[in-house]
């Protein structure tokens, strides 16, 4: 690794040629870009962060082509990692320029999941230099015998989108993937390209365990407007669609030559398509849907329609927040709060593209107090709050996924495989007992308390453990990496055209001939059959639109500061705050607007019901879970079926008999003290986890899902996880990916982390306890959500009681 | 309630949550898509599951058999999942749990999952396609049948019941005008769901119970 801290003047000689590139097209190359390559000539790893549109692809990658030039190798010599396939094929072609005109005799490959045969022939037979690919492929790559010489020549990697991998399995993946290498080629560099993150160290340590940040000086501005409402105009108090903005969208869409309409869920999006197709004054070509559930086709469509200036607009979801760059974007439309400050940047950045032009973003609250969280992220994005993503930790599934893969890829034995895993940041923490227990979860199944036999994974000679059936190493080539769908139909015409998936649990309520809206048409179920769902055109709607799991994102932590700031009037004036003067007046009426250092609770007794309010403004996640601790701990005093709902905001409890309340049995109530233990006993953890069991179950190998052009061979091996949940539990309760299917659920579907620390803020805050004769702005959006159910009792004996007790109310209605 | 009596074709029928039928007039008990060794067929493929699974539904059927007592135990297709091999422990236990009950007639209507196995070997008499039991026929496969109302396997049915705001989806009995399925006995199994319309009575199987559904979108 070379060390010197000064450039020889061969090294500025190449520079040279790659400036002199530069200087053809009528650029030059910024001081961040020139750092990032004399940072790589120095040996060292970096992450490299700037706004997209910036030039971070060449600040990457001319580090390695200057080194090329000075020491030509031969051989694989570059890889880039990507995290979209759509982004392979532009990145490709950027860096063979780039290439080119450094006359380096490289030739540049992609490989990702849809690959020709071809190009796959190619690359096995080791030809290419720069390999364009994404974090599954490289798991892939590294699970074949030969694994190690063929990346024998590598200099370096580079990890495009890191921020969009780190917080994911996919990151925690591709950091073992990292790992791997670096174990093989001490002198790796590895360097990550990022947008900007909260916790930019961090994801370093996880990309590369140290290095150097290099930032871009960003000029560009970020105009973040609202859509605000007009003066005695009525504004609705809660709601999450915001179809009454219909006009103001469409106005600002057609103002502007090309704009995008991004909304956070998928039904919201196609519910938003459906209506300006309704009102659409221009050929119906120039609007379209995209998002996740779309067929790849359709979505690569919309995209190529963005890229040549056919599209007028393009409604979609976090599915374009990534991806190819729209230079023809004028126009970015937000509907509904972007519940995070990061995200209002990036879907802020996909517009203005040309240099100097600010990006724009206008924001339509769906509900007035939407406003405020507008308010609050502006201000945020001002003062560079913006929110962290943590790398995950110690993932079982993975490691039972990635340990397979070394097995494949020329053996291991367990103390060097434990040595190198917990290298990884990912790792770092993991106890070698876990360690084995999924190694022996590999070898003999599960625990030692339960017995599986025929079942052999991996096998242990001498010390090293490696695969002997062809048939595992087949299957689990087929199902490497993390995120794959499950349990999921395909939607397609009866001429065969594909139009994406839904999930099944939306199906299977639909019976043939019954309507639906998906991918922006009106259709008709014909029948489903063979995990495909067959459809026609239908001439109008009459059904509902699916509903994907995973819909809502909770506000996230930085906002909700930010927001809590907001409301209390500690950030500068804004016409959002303005706008919503009158409602907050209301508020401080009726109720009280808590100050940053106040908790709000709020009792409002009406003819028909009793409800309590609390606000912490948590995130909804955490509040759910604190709803049924809350919920519990009321019970306790008085025992009954508690009702809840909860929002971004806060949540509210309500019961036919509630407890007596005041201020100092509130505080009691919010204590944090003994919280998870409350959490295990008023929260059903195991049917959550069951639910989280889906996916883990597909990552560590323990489904097969089976691929289409197997056919039918592989159906006898399919069972639905939920299934394998039980008789795990049943027969093999120390099974270490149940250990990691409840940790799932506290840490991502409960948010316990956020919700501890909300209670000990709490616990350290004023309480303000209000009666209230009326419903306070506040707390209306929380009474118009559907109330969900209580914590009594959840055996299959008490709900056999309740479901019989219903029906016996049915019967007699 | 674990039972649940249901008249079909003037015939009384006994519902048991434990995913069987009981025909009390001729002392016949009904199951259906057993799936014996299913488990270790994923084992074989590396697809861990963990064995119990054969004991668990042996242990279910003594209960039953113990309940009714049984002169006739019919399995209406599916009895075994795929073919064993030398190492595969659940024929050793099938067939010793078979011969624990020689004073019950055991017949198997061969199902599409049984053609890789000899039923016969465990002491159980395989009858092709379909038998007469006037006024029912049993089947395998759910289609209609002249000589009889159908009582049959093959499609797992399963239904979704709302519990306040929670839904679950259960293993169920199906019956239709002319054809009744059954669900499926064996513990690694999935579902087929079914919806209630006229004509069709469901009734889902719960561990603890059995809830007969009524209307659309209640219980």
């Amino acid at each position: 690794m070379p060390t010197s801290s000064t450039t020889s003047a061969a090294w500025r000689r190449a520079e040279a040629r790659l400036l002199a590139w530069f200087a053809a097209q009528e650029r030059r190359a910024a001081p961040f870009q020139r750092a990032a390559w004399r940072a790589w000539h120095e040996g060292h790893n970096g992450l490299i962060h700037a706004p997209t549109g910036t030039g971070k692809t060449l600040a990457a990658a001319g580090g390695p082509l200057i080194d090329a030039v000075l020491r030509p190798r031969t051989g694989l010599q570059l890889l880039w990692i990507t995290p979209l396939r759509s982004l392979a094929t532009d990145t490709a072609q950027h860096l063979a320029s780039a290439v080119e005109a450094m006359e380096l005799p490289w030739r540049v490959l992609r490989r990702t999941g849809d690959s020709g045969s071809a190009e796959r022939a190619r690359l096995r037979r080791g030809a290419c230099e720069l390999l364009v690919t994404t974090p599954e492929s490289l798991a892939l790559l590294l699970s074949y015998p030969d694994a190690k010489e063929r990346f024998a020549n590598l200099r370096g990697i580079v990890v495009d989108e890191w921020h969009e991998l780190v917080g994911n399995k996919r990151g925690t993946l591709l950091q073992l993937g990292l790992t791997r290498l670096r174990h093989w080629l001490p002198g790796l560099r590895t360097w990550g390209l990022s947008a900007t993150l909260g916790n930019l160290d961090e994801a370093l340590r996880a990309l590369a365990h140290d290095g150097v940040l290099i930032g871009a000086r960003s000029k560009k501005k970020t105009i973040v407007e609202s859509a605000l409402p007009e003066s005695g105009e009525r504004f609705p108090w809660a709601g999450h669609l915001g179809l009454s903005q219909l006009p103001r969208v469409l106005d600002a869409v057609l103002k502007a030559r090309s704009s995008l309409v991004f909304a956070n869920t998928r039904s919201q999006a196609e519910l938003w398509h459906e209506a300006l197709s309704s009102v659409w004054p221009e050929s119906p070509d120039t609007l379209a849907l995209h998002h996740g559930s779309i067929d790849p086709k359709l979505r690569f469509a919309a995209e190529e329609g963005l890229r040549v200036g056919a599209l007028r607009c393009v409604v979609a979801t976090s599915s374009l927040d990534l991806g190819v760059d729209f230079a023809s974007v004028e126009r970015v439309i937000q509907v509904g709060s972007p519940k995070s400050i990061a995200r209002l940047l990036q879907r802020a950045g996909r517009s203005g593209h040309r240099p100097g032009a600010p990006s724009r973003i206008l924001c339509v609250p769906t509900h007035l107090l939407e406003l405020a969280e507008i308010a609050a992220a502006r201000h945020a994005l001002e003062t560079g709050h913006l929110e962290p993503r943590r790398p995950m930790r110690g993932c079982l599934d993975v490691l039972a996924q990635h340990l397979l893969t070394m097995a494949l890829g020329g053996g291991f034995t367990a103390d060097d495989a434990y040595a190198e895993i917990t290298s990884s940041l990912a790792y770092a923490n993991l106890p070698r007992e876990r360690f084995d227990a999924v190694l022996a979860y590999l070898r003999t199944g599960g625990s030692a308390l339960a017995s599986y036999p025929e079942y052999q994974k991996l096998v242990e000679t001498h010390g090293r453990f490696h695969v002997e059936s062809g048939r595992i190493a087949r299957m689990h080539r087929l199902s490497i990496g993390t995120i794959t769908s499950d349990g999921s139909l395909h939607v397609r015409y009866m001429k065969g055209a594909r139009l994406g998936t839904v999930e099944e649990s939306f199906l299977s309520r639909l019976r043939p001939g019954d309507r639906f809206l998906f991918a922006g048409r009106n259709l008709e179920l014909v029948r489903v059959r063979d995990m495909t769902a067959y459809v026609r055109a239908a001439p109008n709607r009459r059904g509902g639109v699916p509903r994907w799991m995973g819909g809502r994102l909770p506000l996230s932590g930085e906002l909700s500061d930010e927001l809590r700031e907001a409301l209390a009037g500690g950030i500068p004036a804004s016409a959002e705050m303005r706008a919503l003067g009158a409602l907050l007046d209301v508020q401080s009426r009726q109720s009280s607007i808590p100050r940053v250092d106040e908790t709000l609770c709020e009792r409002t007794r009406t003819r028909e019901g009793d409800y309590l309010f609390v606000f912490p403004f948590a995130g909804r996640l955490a509040h759910e879970g604190l709803a049924a601790v809350l919920a519990y701990r009321m019970a306790r005093i008085q025992p009954g079926d508690y009702g809840y709902a909860v929002n971004d905001y806060g949540l509210t409890l309500t019961a036919a008999r509630m407890p007596p309340l005041d201020e100092e049995t509130m505080r009691g109530l919010l204590h944090p003290w003994g919280l998870r233990a409350d959490i295990r006993a008023s929260i059903n953890l195991s049917e959550l986890a069951r639910r989280q069991f889906r996916e883990i179950a597909r990552v560590a190998g323990l489904v097969f899902n089976g691929y289409p052009s197997h056919g039918k061979t592989l159906r006898q091996l399919q069972a639905s996880s939920g299934l394998l949940f039980d008789v795990l539990r049943r027969h093999d309760p120390a099974h270490p990916l149940l250990w990691q299917a409840e940790r799932e659920v506290l840490d991502q579907q409960l948010d316990y982390s956020r919700l501890r620390a909300c209670l000990l803020r709490v616990s350290r805050s004023r309480l303000l306890w209000r009666e209230t004769k009326r419903l306070s702005p506040l707390a209306f959006p929380l009474w118009v959500e559907r109330l969900r159910g209580g914590i009594a009792g959840d055996d299959w004996k008490t709900r056999v009681e309740r479901m019989l007790a219903t029906l016996e109310a049915g019967a007699d209605a | 309630m674990m039972t649940h009596d249901i008249e079909v074709a003037g015939e009384r029928l006994t519902l048991h949550a434990q995913r069987a039928i009981h025909w009390a007039a001729r002392r016949t008990l009904l199951v259906s898509d057993v799936h014996f060794g299913k488990g270790a067929v994923f084992r074989r493929a590396g697809i861990a599951v963990p064995s119990g699974d054969t004991e668990d539904d042996l242990a279910r059927l003594d209960a039953l058999i113990a309940e009714f007592a049984p002169e006739r135990l019919v399995v209406l297709g599916d009895l075994v999942h795929g073919a064993a091999t030398e190492r595969s422990g659940w024929v050793e236990k099938v067939r010793a749990w078979r011969e624990s009950h020689t004073d019950v007639a055991m017949d198997l209507i061969a199902g599409n999952h049984d053609r890789h196995f000899d039923a016969a070997a465990l002491g159980v008499d395989v009858r092709p396609d379909r038998v007469l039991a006037p006024p029912f026929v049993f089947a395998h496969h759910p289609s209609p049948h002249a000589d009889g109302y159908t009582l049959a396997g093959h499609v797992h049915p399963g239904v979704t019941v709302r519990d306040g705001w929670r839904r679950h989806r259960l293993p169920a009995f199906v019956f239709d005008r002319e054809v009744a399925m059954l669900p499926a006995f064996g513990t690694l199994t999935g579902l087929h769901e079914f919806m209630l319309e006229p004509g069709r009575r469901i009734v889902a199987a719960t561990p603890a119970g059995l809830v007969p559904l009524r209307q659309r979108g209640r219980v």
